[in-house]
């Protein structure tokens, strides 16, 4: 019985410690992610992600949105910020950004200006 | 007096000194530009001093765009540049013909010279206050030893819809034609962007190319539509006295003009994808006081240009081409009647063509251009007189040649220190009138091949 017990609490500490874990990951993605997005991104694309940053509001087109539902409704929508964080796109520079990185982005835009539906 | 003076400017270095120090503490990128904006200098340049369309729209936004939402931030955007150089010339220049100052020397055969330093800048450069910034640069030049307030370019910007398209207004105070524009096209911040200042160089050039620099001061009014057409018009005065003459601070005004200088500029740009192309045309027309006097007929000037540029900027390959075609008109009426002419009208054109390709690696930018540079005009003896190194033996103005630069760039070196390298070769096939015997004393256009090295510190 005793075996028992001590397996439970194993199991349950095991599972416990692995959830937490997890989100910890999860936690450090995300802030890596905001990170980047504040330091390379924001002063485009704003901080509510809308594309009216300082720099975004005069820009001619615009930055893109990243709180329309129609730009997370686009094919492939992870490889096409991939494609434009790698290799620039208009007024938009490259980014010498490891693969990581521009997943944790990818990750930290989803999360905080993907419109919830 | 003097011990006043020097009081006076050791008091003036150690607080910019102190300011710079204080805006490097908060350094995250350089120069001034980077660290306002958190950007690296890569986003707004190809090869330094180069535009990418975005280093154009910061710019004509008033180099305010800044990361922070306040109006003013402390410590002031100060950014530092030196330049250090050596020149060797195929052939020497006579003695005297090259000041032999702390900066500068030659070696025992004459045609070896260290410019050390070339020059040496403390920018102000970036946003005043809200929508207001600019790029004010303060050199000492090694080669005249002297110090004087450089290219500046204050501006006040903002942005409106118009037809349902975003328009960029705003307007630029500035102290050289041309330094306010955004396409490494014009004479201000053309190819080649930097050159020995003690090698000989040909006599005759267009006022718009560089021939008004911090001799005038004036304002400007521009406007920037869709990223696709911009259009702009300028005045400019004499920095010899009245409100502009700060602007010629620490120059000596030895070109003046008489009244206002218009000033326009319309281009149009096209951009898709990683590709921009701008066509466009700029131009002026100035009244020029003979000899730097401030009164009496004067001699006119009306330049017309047209310049092209094509951009591709890859992940790792940029390629860029710049043109540009300048024509003068010339009425000498001011001159002709001091005799220092024999024509009473002339003209000069002058055609610039160049490209560059940079390669972005781990360790650094590696970059090549070749450029070719042609002037043409009308035979005056008298304006192109003969005269060891700098004259011409048959009265011509026409030189042309190539220039090839070999640049290794390394932005961000450390937080707040960037490089450039440059090898530079300028070949000339012809100078001032001729290929052999070109200024009547028996020196050939080949004697004034010039190899430049550069170190080029931003921080």
């Amino acid at each position: 019985m005793k075996k028992m017990i001590a397996f439970v609490v194993a199991g349950i500490v095991l599972v416990f410690g692995f959830v937490v874990w997890n989100i910890n990951i999860e936690a450090s993605e995300y802030n890596q992610g905001r990170d980047i997005y504040e330091n390379k991104c924001q002063i485009c694309h704003g901080v509510k992600g809308d594309g009216n940053g300082p720099a975004g509001v005069a820009l001619s087109p615009k930055p893109v949105d990243f709180t329309s539902p129609k730009f997370w409704q686009q094919k492939n929508v992870d490889k096409l910020i991939t494609d434009t964080v790698e290799k620039g796109h208009g007024m938009m520079p490259s980014f010498d950004l490891k693969p990581g990185d521009i997943k944790d982005i990818i990750d930290y835009l989803a999360h905080t200006f993907r419109p919830k539906s | 007096m003097i011990y006043k003076n020097l009081r006076g400017i050791t008091a003036l270095l150690g607080i910019i000194g102190l300011l710079t120090l204080l805006a490097l503490e908060n350094a995250k990128a350089v120069p001034s530009f980077a660290r306002q904006t958190g950007m690296s200098c890569n986003v707004c340049h190809t090869a330094f001093p180069e535009l990418t369309p975005f280093g154009r729209h910061f710019k004509l936004t008033g180099y305010a765009i800044s990361k922070s939402d306040k109006p003013y931030e402390f410590p002031p955007p100060l950014a530092g540049m030196l330049q250090l150089s050596f020149a060797h010339t195929n052939k020497a220049q006579p003695r005297g013909s090259v000041d032999d100052n702390w900066a500068t020397h030659a070696t025992s055969s004459d045609n070896n010279i260290f410019n050390l330093p070339q020059q040496a800048s403390i920018f102000y450069g970036g946003k005043i206050y809200d929508h207001i910034g600019g790029l004010v640069q303060g050199t000492v030049d090694g080669a005249s030893n002297t110090l004087f307030l450089d290219n500046t370019d204050l501006r006040y910007a903002n942005n409106t819809t118009v037809a349902g398209k975003n328009l960029i207004y705003g307007l630029t105070i500035n102290n050289n034609p041309t330094v306010q524009d955004v396409w490494n096209t014009t004479p201000a911040w053309g190819f080649p962007y930097a050159a020995s200042s003690v090698a000989p160089t040909p006599a005759a050039g267009t006022v718009i190319d560089g021939g008004l620099g911090q001799q005038v001061g004036g304002i400007g009014a521009y406007a920037y539509w869709n990223n696709l057409i911009y259009g702009e018009v300028a005045v400019y005065r004499t920095a010899k006295n009245g409100i502009t003459e700060p602007l010629g601070a620490g120059t000596t005004t030895d070109t003046v003009v008489h009244g206002a200088v218009p000033y326009w500029r319309l281009a149009l740009q096209h951009q898709q994808g990683k590709h921009s192309l701008e066509l466009g045309t700029y131009g002026l027309y100035a009244k020029i006081s003979p000899e730097g006097s401030t009164s009496g007929p004067t001699d006119k000037f009306t330049d017309i240009a047209f310049d092209a540029q094509y951009q591709y900027i890859g992940k790792s390959n940029l390629f860029s081409f710049h043109s540009t075609w300048i024509h003068e008109d010339q009425d000498w009426d001011g001159s002709f009647d001091l005799g220092n002419t024999a024509k009473k009208s002339g003209h000069l054109n002058t055609f610039k063509i160049h490209g560059h390709y940079t390669y972005r690696s781990p360790i650094g930018d590696f970059g090549g251009s070749a450029g070719f540079f042609s002037t043409t005009g009308n035979k005056d003896i008298l304006l192109y007189a003969p005269d060891p190194v700098d004259g011409s033996r048959t009265g011509s103005p026409n030189s042309n040649g190539l220039i090839f630069e070999l640049d290794y760039q390394r932005l961000e070196i450390t937080k707040f220190l960037s490089l450039k390298c440059s090898l530079q070769y300028t070949l000339y096939n012809k100078f001032n009138g001729s290929h052999s015997n070109y200024d009547g004393f028996g020196r050939d256009a080949s004697d004034n091949n010039t190899l430049y090295f550069l170190l080029w510190f931003m921080f």
